[in-house]
């Protein structure tokens, strides 16, 4: 049984369910999969007095890609991005993170929304979100805004979505050619929260110079990480094995993580400084393979 | 906040028939199923999405029904492990697991069933990858996951294994597990799955502290505040003497603890009342006063004498020593020219058996029955007896199947507080412990700080080793003392050497009691001897392999206690079986070193031994055959089987004294009231004694049944409904069993039979026979590392074990394929940290995707003491596993981890002071 009583909503439309996060405030919490709310109100890290579940909500379940856009719906389940076609054909790096993240029960209900929503820096989907430079829609009783990916995790296990907000889409601007991304991750056994894990997605032009770069960092800080030095650093530039090195450097500088059970502060450095070679240089393979 | 949630009526299929219930919405899905539909095939192990036992599927997919809320089941269909037979008929699926024996326990086997299941729904003909991904999120702590990736493949039509068709032919087949079939349909009953209909619930309340005292104010408010809570038990309550531990002489852990608690976890009060109350009421709701004090966490501050010691009557906070001496291991080590010393650390290792600790308890007249997942039904009796101030015979233990036990189920967790609860409050009281809970409160593998040293000749022979380990064994004694006896007999290794000193000290701290966990300090200490055998095997540049064939154990030769080996002494035959693999492996890994600068691959080999039985104890096992007069026999098995396969064995053995088919054969395993005690299942005993005592038990039944047709010895007997028919060769003889007289149970022919493993006791210097025989095995493990990220994968491994004589080759191999994953994890990942991974998904154990191909060769040297040649090989199965791998890592990388688990970090920061010392 979940611990503290509370009231259970089933709104049929966003507006609706806006409407209830107005009325309740911070009492409220937001039902999506499921697979890390329930978890936290058995601890009762979490004991909302009303549980608003959109699950029954439609229209919140889609993959398209429009007008320079890939638009993900909020209760998009990870499993459906393992499936999808344009993912599997344009967007290696969300096929990576969606193929790492736990295990298939967890895939089968867990959203890209509600892990992103949930503000956890050991999230795969934050660190993939900024490497692709995406943007997320929130609606509230003002109508919807587009909150850009950099924006959304100002703190530790906070988002910049207001109380009577909610996620309804991730848009991501499509790749343009000789694109190639990669997400690459430790972890200490199949299945388990990355103990570092590095997201990257590049393009290249006709020399094979790198034109754009996103670099995400996963659980090596309160919030998921942009590699802005790194990122910098390889902007233009066709990168040899010094250079490599070096991003890797600037990367792991970036970091910010603190010791626990996965390995040191400086160990997690050491991944991060290994994990954003290996990520860029997987990308830069894909992005040739894909000219 | 008075917000009380209302019943909600939620529609959805179920099974294929439609389904509507009136629940909370948020209710967990599994509760649903097992609480309020009686659909207890589902199981909860984690309650939190980590374990999987709990798989069911909701639309054809699989998902975890503890994170499935019940309001997210409206419209859809549901399907558990339940719904897969039809008309009783296993499913293909069902029937491949059964074959291949891919339910040991069956705790975690439906939701297996379910993630399997909904692969071949999508891809009836999946590969071996798909087949691991898709079982990913199922945890599986006895099969090493084998047989289950196999049998999957085998439903699919994939790949199939070569298995006997009629596999239920006697001792030495692969007879399908007797108990088999209500584990894959799901009706088996674990600990957790029944009760009384009127049973209050129990929740225990347990420090937040390593270390404190505490005040507890007195209940009424409390309890006046919340009509369902009926009674707060503390320590007063308890009617007998409120301590237990596994020593008659021991019983140092309280029931519920007095004034002081010294571990994080520890019992000081337990609420009892419905579910939904005791629930609600959180442990700060109570009010305790603690105050904590400084807690003796390392083995320097339990040996400085800074702080005050863990137990008053402990002063040095020594519990136990262990000693032994043969020759002078000191001045041939000091006089030798090559030598090889270092020391290793290791960690508390969590059994993590799938089943959390639970069961009911019932006062029934002035005699209390206790319903509760057991490995040791008998001293379980004795304990609660003395409890509650009353006499064994007034305790009827009646063990459920039991979800995994590996040793962790030795020690008492719900049974006193489950007695003292029924006996006082009059009610059938039931409980089962969270995740959480299981975690912090159980015992674990005893953490080790070794230091060994060992000398060899320059032709390569043994001269000397030497042994000191330090084990944290945490706040109460448990089986601390056992690790300290039986270290000091095995830390040399299955090896001859003419001088040994070892000295093995178990001290205690404010840490979990360490108990008993397959192995008993051998796992330990086998990490110690083989590191030491691979550095004086490069020394005298002998392969690792040939060094330790050189040296190994062999008959007519004394062990480290002095003891002769007579029989049954198989090691040089394990090294030899894997001499080509070995040789071959090393090869290819070289071969792939040339090519690769950041991969590195390297092969190790770890050797073991292990005495079967107690330490230089008296440890029989007495069984019991009837036949009634309906025909059916009946083996009374008072030897618990928790996975590993003992109700089967136990089976075969004694069909084959007796002479008539396993098929024939029904049993009743564990009830203090109905079996006879056959000891614990520990201390890999039970295939060898209990299955010695079976054999004797059938040749008993069969003689009578010989005289009473007086037929010739060598006679062949038939059963047909009623009738025995005993042919020799003057004829065929018949008795009618409605003719004869029942006796006890029913049964109108009962045999006996006892056996107790002659020992003898040690001396000062640890010299004697501890045990009467000894399992032998060896295994080699490449592993793969790759040097810039710390990470280790163990690519396959081929393990030889010398069994005596194989009674069920399927259940053996899922013993050793067990044994692995279990070494696996704790060579790489398990590490318990006190307050810290108190869940599943901070404490790691090896999923099936960490899980390398396994190979396995069985030598049989017979042991004449045993059931037609055979010995145990539960715990000699897991040993050689994690030295195996350390010394993969080792040739990988040229680093040796002393600090075990060889966790990424760890080793990436080994290769990295190696490479600045370079």
């Amino acid at each position: 049984m979940i611990p503290p009583s509370f009231e259970y909503l089933t709104p049929s439309n966003i507006s609706d369910a806006v409407a209830l996060l107005q009325k309740h405030g911070d009492e409220a919490k937001i039902l999506a999969g499921g697979h890390s709310l329930i978890p936290a109100m058995r601890l009762r890290l979490a004991e909302p007095g009303y549980l608003i579940d959109i699950s029954g909500i439609g229209g919140l379940d889609y993959i398209q890609e429009e007008s320079g856009q890939l638009r993900i719906g909020a209760m998009t389940c990870e499993a459906a991005l393992e499936e999808s076609e344009i993912v599997q054909s344009k967007y290696p790096l969300l096929l990576d993170t969606a193929k790492m993240i736990a295990d298939p029960s967890v895939r089968n209900m867990a959203t890209v929304g509600g892990n992103l929503a949930h503000g956890d820096p050991a999230n795969d989907h934050p660190a993939t979100m900024l490497a692709l430079r995406a943007s997320v829609v929130a609606e509230g009783p003002n109508g919807t805004r587009e909150i850009k990916i950099d924006d959304f995790f100002p703190d530790f296990f906070t988002t910049a979505l207001a109380e009577d907000e909610i996620l309804t889409e991730i848009r991501i601007p499509s790749p343009p050619s000789a694109s190639g991304g990669a997400y690459l991750k430790i972890e200490r056994k199949v299945g388990d929260y990355a103990a570092a894990a590095v997201a990257c997605q590049l393009n290249i032009d006709s020399s094979g110079s790198i034109e754009n770069i996103g670099l995400g960092l996963t659980n090596v800080g309160s919030t998921p990480i942009r590699a802005s030095s790194a990122e910098e650093l390889l902007k233009g530039k066709k990168p040899d094995e010094n250079m490599l090195a070096e991003a890797g450097r600037l990367a792991a500088a970036d970091s910010e993580p603190m010791e626990d059970l996965r390995g040191s502060a400086e160990y997690k450095r050491a991944l991060v400084n290994e994990l954003t070679q290996r990520a860029i240089k997987l990308s830069l393979q894909r992005a040739e393979g894909s000219r | 906040m008075e917000v009380e949630t209302a019943s909600k009526t939620i529609r959805f299929k179920l099974n294929g028939q439609a389904c509507s219930i009136a629940s909370n919405p948020v209710t967990r899905t599994s509760d649903v199923l097992r609480e309020e539909l009686g659909l207890t095939g589902t199981k909860v192990g984690c309650d939190a999405g980590d374990c999987g036992a709990c798989t069911i599927l909701i639309d054809g997919e699989q998902r975890f029904a503890c994170l499935t809320a019940a309001g997210q089941l409206e419209g859809c269909d549901v399907q558990t492990v339940e719904g897969l037979a039809k008309d009783g008929k296993l499913s293909p699926l069902q029937q491949a697991f059964h074959r291949y024996g891919a339910a040991q326990c069956g705790i975690c086997t439906p939701g297996m069933l379910m993630a399997a299941q909904s692969l071949l729904n999508v891809k009836p003909s999946p590969s071996r990858e798909e087949v691991e991904d898709a079982l990913g999120g199922v945890l599986c702590r006895c099969t090493g996951y084998s047989k289950i990736v196999a049998a999957v493949l085998e439903a699919s039509g994939t790949e199939t294994q070569e298995l006997p068709a009629d596999a239920d032919s006697g001792f030495g087949s692969r007879t399908r597990k007797v108990d088999g079939e209500p584990k894959l349909l799901g009706t088996e009953i674990y600990g957790a799955d029944t009760a009384p209909d009127d049973s209050l619930w129990m929740r225990v309340v347990r420090s937040p502290h390593p270390r404190a005292t505490f005040v507890l104010p007195s209940p009424e408010k409390i309890i006046e505040e919340n009509p369902g809570l009926m009674r707060i038990l503390t320590w007063q309550d308890v009617p007998g003497n409120n301590g237990f531990g596994i020593y008659p002489h021991i019983k140092d852990q309280p029931v519920l603890a007095k004034d002081q608690v010294r571990y994080r976890g520890e019992a000081v009060a337990a609420l009892i009342g419905d579910r939904k109350s005791i629930e609600a009421v959180t442990d700060d709701d109570l009010g305790i006063e603690w105050v904590p004090q400084d807690a003796i966490e390392s083995y320097e501050s339990a040996l400085e004498g800074k702080i005050s010691p863990v137990q008053e009557i402990h002063e040095d906070n020594l519990l136990a020593r262990g000693f032994l001496k043969k020759g002078d291991a000191e001045s041939v080590y000091e006089q030798s020219l090559i030598k090889a010393q270092g020391s290793w650390e290791t960690s508390y290792v969590e059994h993590a058996y799938i089943e959390p600790e639970a069961g009911y308890a019932v006062k029934r007249g002035q005699r209390l029955e206790l319903f509760v997942s057991t490995q040791t039904p008998y001293m379980d009796r004795d304990e609660v007896a003395q409890v509650l101030g009353i006499g064994p015979d007034q305790v009827r233990i009646i063990p459920s199947a039991v979800g995994g036990g590996f040793g962790g189920k030795l020690d008492c967790s719900v049974q006193p507080l489950l007695a003292v609860a029924a006996w006082i409050l009059e009610k059938p009281i039931r409980c089962t412990f969270t995740r959480p809970e299981s975690l912090a409160s159980s015992t674990k593998r005893h953490p080790a700080k070794m230091k060994a040293s060992a000398s060899c000749d320059k032709d390569g022979s043994l001269t000397s080793l030497s042994f000191e380990g330090d084990f944290n064994t945490g706040a109460y004694a448990s089986w601390g003392p056992t690790v300290a006896d039986r270290v000091p007999i095995h830390c040399s290794g299955p090896y001859f050497v003419p001088n040994i000193l070892a000295k093995t000290r178990a001290l205690l701290t404010n840490g979990p009691p360490s108990g008993a966990f397959r192995g008993f300090g051998v796992p330990q200490s086998a990490i110690a001897h083989e590191a030491l055998m691979d550095s004086l095997a490069e020394q005298t540049g002998i392969d690792q392999l040939e060094f330790r064939l050189k040296n190994a154990l062999r008959k007519g030769q004394k062990t480290g206690s002095g003891q002769l080996l007579e029989n049954s002494v198989g090691q040089a035959e394990c090294l030899e079986a894997l001499q080509s693999r070995w040789q071959e492996w090393r090869k290819a890994s070289e071969e792939f070193n040339n090519h690769s600068e950041i991969i590195k691959r390297g092969v190790g080999i770890g050797c073991c031994w292990y005495g079967c039985g107690n330490t230089s104890m008296s440890n029989p096992s007495t069984m019991r055959v009837g036949i009634n007069s309906e025909g059916t026999i009946t083996l009374y098995n008072g030897a618990m089987d928790i996975g590993q396969g003992a109700n089967t064995i136990m089976i075969q053995i004694c069909a084959e004294a007796l002479g008539l088919p396993a098929s024939s054969f029904q049993f009743i395993m564990g009830d203090t009231d109905l079996t006879a005690d056959a000891g614990k299942t520990s201390a890999s005993r039970q295939a060898f004694v209990s299955g010695r005592a079976s054999q004797l038990a059938g040749e008993h039944l069969r003689t009578q049944i010989i005289h009473l047709a007086e037929a010739e010895e060598d006679a062949n007997l038939r059963l047909d409904g009623r009738t025995l028919w005993v042919q020799d060769k003057n004829g065929e003889h018949s008795i009618l069993l409605s003719d004869l007289l029942p006796r006890t149970n029913g049964d109108v022919l009962v045999g006996e039979g006892t056996f107790d493993p002659p020992t003898t006791k040690l001396d000062e210097n640890g010299q004697g026979s501890p045990y009467a025989t000894y399992g032998f095995g060896a295994h080699i493990a490449e592993v793969e590392v790759d040097l810039k990220l710390g990470t280790t994968r163990v690519l396959r491994l081929a393990a030889a074990h010398d069994v005596g004589k194989t009674v069920n080759p399927t259940q053996v191999e899922g013993q050793i394929q067990g044994g692995v994953a279990q070494g696996l994890g704790m060579a790489l990942m398990e590490e318990y940290v006190q307050g810290v991974t108190e869940n599943l998904h901070d404490y790691l154990i090896p999923t099936v995707g960490d899980m390398p191909d396994i190979e396995i060769l069985l030598i049989e040297d017979p042991e004449p003491l045993g059931p037609f040649g055979a010995k145990g090989i539960g715990e000699h199965a897991l040993i050689p596993t994690a030295p195996a791998i350390l010394g993969g890592i080792r040739q990988a990388t040229g680093v040796s981890i002393h600090r075990i688990p060889a966790t990424p970090d760890r080793v990436l920061q080994a290769i990295q002071q190696k490479g600045m010392q370079a």
